[in-house]
C-alpha cells in the first residue's frame, strides 16, 4: 500500500474545497440578508397570508324627531343564509335537493327566490367566504325553528338575526326619512378607500331622504373578525373579534305631530279641490301637493309633507318590481319623489313679494308711488293679439301703493313693474336687472337642503331664453312681454315649495337666508350624548333695509285681513297673532290652476313660516290657504296639536279644511 | 518494509494532532469489547469518525422535528405524527445501511461495484416503465404504503462504480477512460432525465464533475466536458424534454414577475414567493417550533420534502438555521478531510463523490428555498421528508465512514 498520499492532487483538492466554502458561504449570506436584515416586510407578507378579515353588519342609528320621538327604529329580523364552504362539500345532487326545498319553505312563507338565483348568490365571489350567504331576509320566526329543528334535513343552512329598520308611525315624513336598501355596485365602487366604516357587498346604504345625506353618521362601525386561514383558504381558527358599533342616533328638526298634521291637510286640500267645482264649471284634477314649515330664525324645518307618500316598509326587506314601477309612475304622481324639494311650478303671485322688493331697491317705484289699477295693463310698443293683459277675473283695483298692490294682488301693478324693468333696462341694472335683485332670495337656486334629488328651479332671463329656444325652436327673442310675465310669477318662473319657504322665510326674519336644516343633531346610539351639533348654516344675507321691507311686509299682513286670503282666515285670531300671507294662483297651459300660499307669524317676529302648492287645485286663496290655515291654528295655540298616530296621521281624526266657496282671485 | 516504515514515519509526524481532532470520543471505544469485530475489521472501529455521525444524526432529528411541524396539521386534538413515525423508521432504516455497508471493507466492495449499478440502471428503466406518475414525473415504485425512488439509490450506485472504474488508472486520466466514466454516469441520468427529474440528473453532472476532477483528468478534457454540459443543458431546455411546469421555474427564475401577488396560486412564482416569505419572516430567534404560520397553514407546497428548509427558517429563524448549516459545513469538511487522508484512491474517489453529491445538493436545495437557484426538486439531504433520500444518504455516509475507519490499512 501506498502509505504516501501522492495520489491526492493537493491542489484540486483546495479548489473543491474553495468551491464549497464559497457556496456555503453564499448561503450564509443570503439567510442573514434574509432573516436578519429583511425580514419585517416578509413578516407582513406572511400575515396577510394567513388572517382573512370579515366585517360583521352593525346597527344603523335611529332617526328621531325634534322631541325625541322615534321615526325610525331598528328591529330584529330573522335571515336564512348558507354557508358556502359546507355548501360546496356537499355532493351535487344534494345541492340540488337542498336549493329545492328551501325554495319550496322559502316560497311557502313569502319570499320568492328560485333555485338558480340562490346557485348565483352563493357563487357570487363577492360575498365574503367567511360569512354566511343571505337567501331570504325577515322570514317569519316559525320558520326558523323549523329549520333548526329539523338541521340535519338542512345542512349548511344557518339562520340569523339581522337589525332591520322598522317604522313606528307608518308612512310618516317618508319622504324626509327616505329609505336604505343592499348597496348597489356604483354606491360600493364610490366607497373604496373609505376605510372607516368600510362596506361589504351585503350591505345596506341609504338610498333617498336623509337616510342618504346623513349616511356617515347613520351607518354603524362594522365589526371585524380576524379568521386565520390555511393555504386552500379553509378558516382554522377566530385570532380576534372586535364589535360591531351601532351609528348614531338622528334628530331631525321636524315635529312628527306637526308633520303628520302638514301630510293630513294636504292630502284633505287636495281632495277638497277636487270636488269643488271651479268657477268657469272645470273639473280640478290634483294629484301632488307640499307642504313646507320652517322656523324663519335658523331654516329649520318643523314639517315637510309631499303628497302622495308611500310606505318605507316595502323597502324593508327589498322592493318588488310592481312596487318600484307603482311608486315611479307619473300617473300615479310619483310617489317616491319628494314634491316639496323636486317639484317645480310656477309661483304666480306670491313671487310679488321678490318682484315688489326689486322694484324698490331698484327704485323703479317708491314706496309712495301710486299706481292707478284700471284692471289691465296695455304693454307699451307692443303690436299683436297678447299686448293687453288683464287682472285675474278682470277686477280693477284703482290707486294703489305697493302694500295694497300686494294685499289685493294688483297684476297691473306688477305688470307695470316688470316692464319699466325691461323698458328702463339703462337705468334699472341692465337687462336682467329684475332677476338680478330676484336671485337673493334663493329664487333659481338649490337650497342646499340635506336631502336627495333637490331641484333647482328657475329665473328666465335674455341668455337663458336664448339658449332654450334654441334647442326647442321657439321664439328665441326676449320682450317686454316677458319682463311682464315673470312680474306675476307666470311664463317661465319655476319654483319648488322649499325654495318659496325659504324666501318668504328670508324675507320675515329681515333678510337672513338660512340653508334649509332638516337634522339638529347626531347622538350616541341610544345614549342621547351629543356627538355632532349641527348648526344653522347662512347662505347669503339680503340687503333688506327697513324703509323696504315695512311697506311690503304690511302689504303682506294686509292679505289674510282684507285681501285674497280673508275667507281662509276668517274667525283666525288675526291680532293676537298677526299673519303676513300671499296667495297665489299659476296657470298652466291645458290644466287647472296650481293653488299656491305662503305665510309667516306671528309678525312682525315670526317663528314659523308655512308654504302650500297644491296642483291643479284652483285658486290659492281657496285651495291653498286653508291648508296652511289648519297648521297656524295649531301653531298658534288655537287648537291643540293631536299626537301623530301608527298610521302616520294626527290622531283624533280631521277636522274639516276652512272652505271658501267664494274664491279670491289673485 | 521501507515503504511501511516511510508510512509510520509520515503517520507519525502528523498522526497525534490528526487524531486528537478526528476522534474526540475514541477513548470511549476502547473501553468497549470489540472482539467480535476484530476478527473481520481488526481496529477500524477505533477510527471510526464520530464527529460525522454525530453531526448526520443531528441534522436527522431535526429535520425530523421540522417533518412534524409541517405535517402535523391544524387539529389540536389529532395532530397527525404519520409523517415523523415514518421518518424515524427511514433514519433507522439508513443507519442500519450505514453500518452494513461498513462492515465490508470499501476495497472488496470495489469487486461488486458492479451489482448495484446494474441493479440501479435496471429499476430506473422499470421506473420509466411502470413507476407511479407523481406531478408529471415518473420517479417512483409504490411498494405497499411506502414509494420507492430508485433514482436516489443510483446516486450511491454510479459513486461507487465511477470510483471503482477510475481508481486504479494512470494520470493524467487518458480520454478512454474519461469516456468510459462518461458513459457509465450518462447511461441513469439518460433514464433520470426520461421521468423527468432535472434536479437529479443535475447532481449526477455534479458527482461526475467532481470525480474527473480528483481522479485526474486533464484540465482541457474537464474545460471540454463543462461546454458539452453548458450547450447540454441550453438544449433540453429547449426541447420537449422538460414538463411546462418545470421550465415555467427556470424561466421565473430568471425572470421574476410582480411581487406583489404572493397568494397568486396560479403563478408558479408561488412556491418561490411563499418560501421566501416563510423563511424570513422567520427573523433571527423563529416564530418557535410549531408557531410557524407559514409551516402550520400550508402556505408553501412540498414543505416536508423539498421545503422542508423553509418551515426551518420560520420556527427556528436564523438561529435554527445558521445551526443547520454549520452542521452540513461539518460535515462536508470531515468528508473533505476524510478524501484527503483516504488509504488509497478508491477511498478519495468515493469521498469526493459523496462530497459533490451533498454539496450540490445543499446548495440547490437550500438556495431555492431562499430564491438563489431556481426550483428543481432535489432533497435535503437528511432532513427532508422520504425514505429514498434518507436511506441512500446514509448509505454514502456509510461509504464515507467505511473508507475514513480503515484509512491506516
Amino acid at each position: 500500500m501506498n502509505p504516501d498520499r501522492s495520489h491526492v492532487p493537493r491542489l484540486r483538492m483546495a479548489g473543491i474545497a474553495v468551491v464549497a466554502v464559497a457556496l456555503f458561504a453564499s448561503l450564509f449570506a443570503r439567510l442573514y440578508d434574509l432573516q436578519v436584515l429583511g425580514a419585517d416586510s416578509y413578516q407582513v407578507q406572511a400575515e396577510a397570508n394567513r388572517v382573512r378579515e370579515v366585517q360583521l353588519p352593525a346597527p344603523r342609528g335611529r332617526i328621531l324627531d325634534r322631541n325625541g320621538k322615534v321615526v325610525v327604529d331598528n328591529r330584529v329580523a330573522v335571515v336564512v343564509a348558507l354557508e358556502r364552504a359546507s355548501f360546496d362539500a356537499l355532493s351535487e345532487e344534494r345541492q340540488a335537493d337542498l336549493l329545492n326545498r328551501l325554495s319550496w319553505d322559502l316560497a311557502a312563507n313569502g319570499h320568492s327566490i328560485s333555485p338558480d338565483q340562490m346557485r348565483l348568490r352563493v357563487a357570487d365571489q363577492r360575498y365574503s367566504r367567511y360569512a354566511p350567504v343571505p337567501l331570504a331576509i325577515d322570514v317569519p320566526e316559525s320558520l326558523k325553528i323549523y329549520f333548526e329543528e329539523r338541521a340535519a334535513d338542512y345542512p349548511a343552512v344557518v339562520v340569523e338575526r339581522t337589525a332591520l329598520r322598522a317604522y313606528p308611525y307608518g308612512p310618516l315624513a317618508a319622504h324626509i326619512l327616505g329609505y336604505v336598501g343592499k348597496i348597489n355596485d356604483a354606491e360600493l365602487a364610490a366607497q373604496v378607500g373609505q376605510t372607516a366604516k368600510p362596506y361589504t357587498l351585503n350591505d345596506e346604504i341609504g338610498k333617498s331622504g336623509v337616510e342618504h345625506t346623513y349616511e356617515p353618521w347613520l351607518r354603524g362601525t362594522p365589526g371585524l373578525r380576524r379568521i386565520e386561514v390555511d393555504a386552500e383558504g379553509n378558516p382554522i381558527r377566530v385570532i380576534s373579534e372586535q364589535p360591531p358599533q351601532a351609528g348614531d342616533d338622528l334628530v331631525l328638526s321636524i315635529d312628527v305631530d306637526l308633520q303628520a298634521l302638514a301630510e293630513q291637510k294636504v292630502q284633505q286640500g287636495l281632495a277638497d279641490a277636487r270636488a269643488r267645482p271651479n268657477r268657469d264649471g272645470s273639473r280640478n284634477a290634483g294629484t301632488r301637493g307640499a307642504a313646507v314649515v320652517m322656523d324663519p330664525n335658523n331654516g329649520q324645518l318643523l314639517a315637510m309633507a309631499s303628497y302622495p307618500s308611500f310606505d318605507p316598509n316595502v323597502f324593508v326587506d327589498g322592493v318588488s318590481d310592481e312596487e318600484w314601477a307603482f311608486l315611479n309612475d307619473p300617473a300615479n304622481g310619483t310617489p317616491l319623489n319628494n314634491w316639496a324639494v323636486q317639484g317645480m311650478w310656477a309661483p304666480g303671485s306670491t313671487y310679488k313679494l321678490f318682484v315688489g322688493y326689486a322694484a324698490l331697491m331698484a327704485g323703479v317705484m317708491s314706496p309712495d308711488t301710486v299706481f292707478v289699477d284700471r284692471g289691465g295693463y296695455a304693454i307699451p310698443g307692443c303690436t299683436g293679439a297678447k299686448c293687453y293683459r288683464t287682472n285675474a277675473g278682470g277686477s280693477s283695483y284703482g290707486r294703489v301703493t305697493i302694500s295694497r298692490a300686494i294685499t289685493v294682488s294688483s297684476d297691473a301693478y306688477f305688470y307695470n313693474v316688470g316692464a319699466q324693468f325691461w323698458l328702463q333696462r339703462d337705468r334699472f341694472g341692465g337687462e336682467d336687472g329684475m332677476q338680478n335683485l330676484l336671485r337673493p332670495w334663493g329664487i333659481g337656486d338649490r337650497t342646499g337642503v340635506a336631502l336627495t334629488d333637490e331641484s333647482a328651479g328657475r329665473v328666465p332671463t335674455k341668455a337663458w331664453k336664448l339658449d332654450f329656444c334654441t334647442k326647442l325652436d321657439c321664439d328665441t327673442g326676449w320682450r317686454t312681454g316677458d319682463n311682464v310675465n315673470m312680474a306675476i310669477g307666470q311664463g317661465d318662473v319655476l319654483v319648488t315649495p322649499l325654495q318659496l319657504a325659504t324666501g318668504y322665510a328670508t324675507f320675515a326674519n329681515g333678510g337672513t337666508r338660512y340653508v334649509p336644516q332638516v337634522a339638529l343633531r347626531a347622538e350616541g346610539y341610544q345614549s342621547g350624548q351629543v356627538s355632532q351639533q349641527f348648526d344653522p348654516q347662512v347662505a347669503q344675507q339680503v340687503d333688506l333695509p327697513p324703509e323696504i321691507r315695512e311697506p311690503l311686509l304690511q302689504g303682506l299682513v294686509g292679505v289674510p285681513r282684507s285681501g285674497t286670503a280673508v275667507r281662509a282666515f276668517a274667525g283666525f285670531p288675526l291680532d293676537d297673532f298677526p299673519i303676513a300671507a300671499k296667495t297665489g294662483t299659476a296657470q298652466v297651459d291645458n290644466k287647472a290652476d296650481t293653488a299656491v300660499f305662503t305665510a309667516f307669524g306671528p309678525a312682525p317676529a315670526p317663528r314659523y313660516q308655512v308654504s302650500v302648492f297644491l296642483e291643479e287645485s284652483g285658486f290659492g286663496g281657496t285651495a291653498a290657504a286653508p291648508v296652511a290655515r289648519a297648521l297656524f291654528d295649531v301653531l298658534s295655540g288655537v287648537r291643540p296639536l293631536q299626537p301623530a298616530g301608527p298610521d302616520g296621521l294626527p290622531q283624533g281624526g280631521a277636522d274639516a279644511l276652512a272652505q271658501d266657496t267664494g274664491g279670491a282671485y289673485d | 518494509m521501507a515503504r511501511l516504515m516511510s508510512r509510520s514515519t509520515l503517520e507519525f509526524d502528523r498522526v497525534p494532532a490528526r487524531e486528537r481532532a478526528l476522534r474526540p470520543l475514541g477513548g470511549r471505544n476502547r473501553r468497549r469489547d470489540e472482539s467480535w469485530f476484530r476478527d473481520r475489521a481488526p481496529a477500524a472501529w477505533k477510527h471510526v469518525d464520530v464527529v460525522l455521525v454525530s453531526c448526520v444524526a443531528a441534522v436527522s432529528v431535526l429535520g425530523a422535528l421540522m417533518i412534524l411541524s409541517s405535517t402535523r396539521g391544524t387539529d389540536p386534538d389529532a395532530y397527525d405524527t404519520s409523517f415523523l413515525r415514518r421518518q424515524v423508521l427511514f433514519i433507522a432504516a439508513g443507519v442500519v445501511g450505514m453500518v452494513l455497508i461498513t462492515l465490508v471493507d470499501y476495497r472488496r466492495l470495489r469487486d461488486f461495484a458492479w451489482l448495484p449499478y446494474v441493479a440501479a440502471l435496471v429499476s430506473l428503466v422499470l421506473v420509466v416503465a411502470v413507476g407511479e406518475e407523481v406531478r408529471g414525473t415518473q420517479a417512483w415504485f409504490q411498494i405497499g404504503a411506502f414509494q420507492l425512488q430508485p433514482a436516489e439509490f443510483a446516486k450511491v450506485a454510479v459513486i461507487l462504480a465511477v470510483a471503482s472504474l477510475l481508481a486504479g488508472r494512470e494520470v493524467p486520466l487518458r480520454a478512454r477512460w474519461v469516456a468510459a466514466a462518461l458513459v457509465l454516469i450518462s447511461v441513469p441520468v439518460a433514464l433520470i432525465m426520461l421521468q423527468p427529474d432535472l434536479g437529479t440528473a443535475l447532481v449526477f453532472v455534479a458527482i461526475a464533475l467532481g470525480m474527473l476532477l480528483m481522479a485526474g483528468a486533464r484540465a482541457r478534457h474537464i474545460v471540454v466536458l463543462v461546454a458539452v454540459g453548458v450547450v447540454g443543458v441550453v438544449g433540453v431546455l429547449n426541447s420537449d424534454l422538460l414538463e411546462d411546469y418545470q421550465r415555467d421555474r427556470l424561466a421565473n427564475f430568471l425572470q421574476p414577475n410582480d411581487p406583489d401577488d404572493i397568494a397568486d396560486l396560479q403563478s408558479s412564482e408561488y412556491n418561490s414567493d411563499q418560501s421566501l416569505a416563510a423563511i424570513a419572516s422567520g427573523s433571527i430567534n423563529g416564530k418557535g417550533l410549531f408557531d410557524g404560520t407559514q409551516t402550520r397553514l400550508g402556505f408553501v407546497p412540498e414543505q416536508h420534502t423539498d421545503f422542508i428548509f423553509t418551515a426551518l427558517g420560520e420556527e427556528l429563524g436564523f438561529v435554527g438555521c445558521a445551526t443547520a448549516l454549520a452542521l452540513f459545513a461539518i460535515i462536508c469538511v470531515r468528508i473533505w478531510r476524510t478524501a484527503q487522508i483516504a488509504q488509497d484512491r478508491l477511498g478519495m474517489l468515493i469521498c469526493i463523490g459523496v462530497l459533490s453529491m451533498l454539496v450540490f445538493q445543499i446548495f440547490q436545495n437550500i438556495g431555492m428555498t431562499m430564491g438563489i437557484m431556481p426550483i428543481t426538486g432535489i432533497t435535503l439531504p437528511f432532513m427532508s421528508y422520504g425514505g429514498s433520500s434518507a436511506i441512500a444518504s446514509w448509505l454514502a455516509i456509510g461509504l464515507v465512514l467505511n473508507v475514513h475507519m480503515r484509512r491506516f490499512g
